[in-house]
């Protein structure tokens, strides 16, 4: 929840967009990708897309190698979220 | 492998926001499953969560079906019934804590108010939905399950408790309207009550 949070912010702080990004679902960015007119190919939205499958592989939490790769995986997702930053700051 | 369906699929409640929830059953770990369509656990896990009397097991008790066993067998009815669910009080004033960080976002004007206001709307359904765990005969799982409390139904208007469950459709699924800025402004004026709601009912069970 935090993560999603901090992300969400770093994206919807960022500019006046159309729309803000409401989630991290596939969905949702597809959506604000479009809405917003911003390419699938965009720096942003592989970055976007890149958290949110990590993210939800954290959500799952529950295959039994996620507790060997939590720290990893969590490690990833700040640095994609510090690049994230980078590219709209 | 086992794959079932879950939540209002199987209690026919259906309606046009309804999704459908599957879970996949794994030996350790299958990347075959895409994590956005099927919540995947390890039967380790499943096992666990059966042992703590955990509410997601009490859902899956009580409103799975069967989509597809590897092996003929039906897994999660033959775990039994789940241990009683004794993490009432803690599980609602998590839920309570996840209301109140979020309410304070919307508060102070969060970029970010369509997935606060979502989040809100997760907060009530879940503390609800343990509420009602702690009376297993009223036991209520849906999205509704805070205006159906049948002690103490939610005190929040039927617009508002819409536009709540529309930011929630928006933040995860990516559908539905834009929520506007005077309805933002009618669900902020009634979240002092939610907030009162929760106290009370955490009140009784302390």
């Amino acid at each position: 929840m935090d993560s999603q949070r901090e992300v969400l912010g770093i994206v919807n702080r960022s500019s006046d967009w159309s729309e803000e990004l409401c989630g991290l679902s596939e969905s949702s960015i597809s959506r604000w990708l479009q809405v917003n007119s911003l390419p699938n190919s965009s720096r942003v939205a592989v970055l976007l897309r890149q958290i949110s499958e990590k993210l939800f592989f954290l959500a799952t939490k529950s295959q039994e190698q996620v507790t060997e790769e939590y720290k990893a995986l969590s490690k990833d997702l700040q640095l994609l979220a510090n690049d994230l930053q980078t590219e709209l700051g | 492998m086992h794959i079932y369906a879950f939540g209002s699929i199987c209690r026919g409640d259906v309606d046009k926001n309804s999704d459908i929830d599957l879970i996949a059953l794994v030996e350790g770990f299958d990347d075959r499953f895409d994590p956005s369509t099927f919540s995947i656990y390890s039967y380790k896990r499943i096992k666990e969560i059966w042992e703590a009397g955990n509410p997601f097991a009490w859902h899956l008790a009580t409103e799975s079906r069967l989509v597809f066993s590897s092996d003929q067998s039906d897994f999660l009815v033959d775990l039994g019934v789940p241990n009683e669910y004794r993490n009432m009080r803690s599980d609602c004033e998590k839920f309570a804590r996840i209301f109140h960080d979020a309410a304070r976002a919307i508060e102070s004007g969060t970029e970010s108010m369509v997935f606060e206001l979502s989040t809100v709307f997760l907060a009530i359904r879940n503390f609800a939905t343990c509420f009602s765990l702690g009376t297993p005969t009223q036991s209520d799982f849906s999205r509704f399950s805070a205006k159906r409390l049948k002690e103490a139904p939610v005190p929040i208007s039927s617009s508002s408790f819409s536009i709540l469950e529309r930011a929630r459709i928006l933040s995860t699924r990516g559908k539905g309207d834009a929520i506007l800025p005077s309805e933002t402004h009618s669900v902020k004026s009634e979240l002092d009550s939610v907030n009162q709601w929760m106290n009370e009912l955490l009140n009784r069970i302390r």
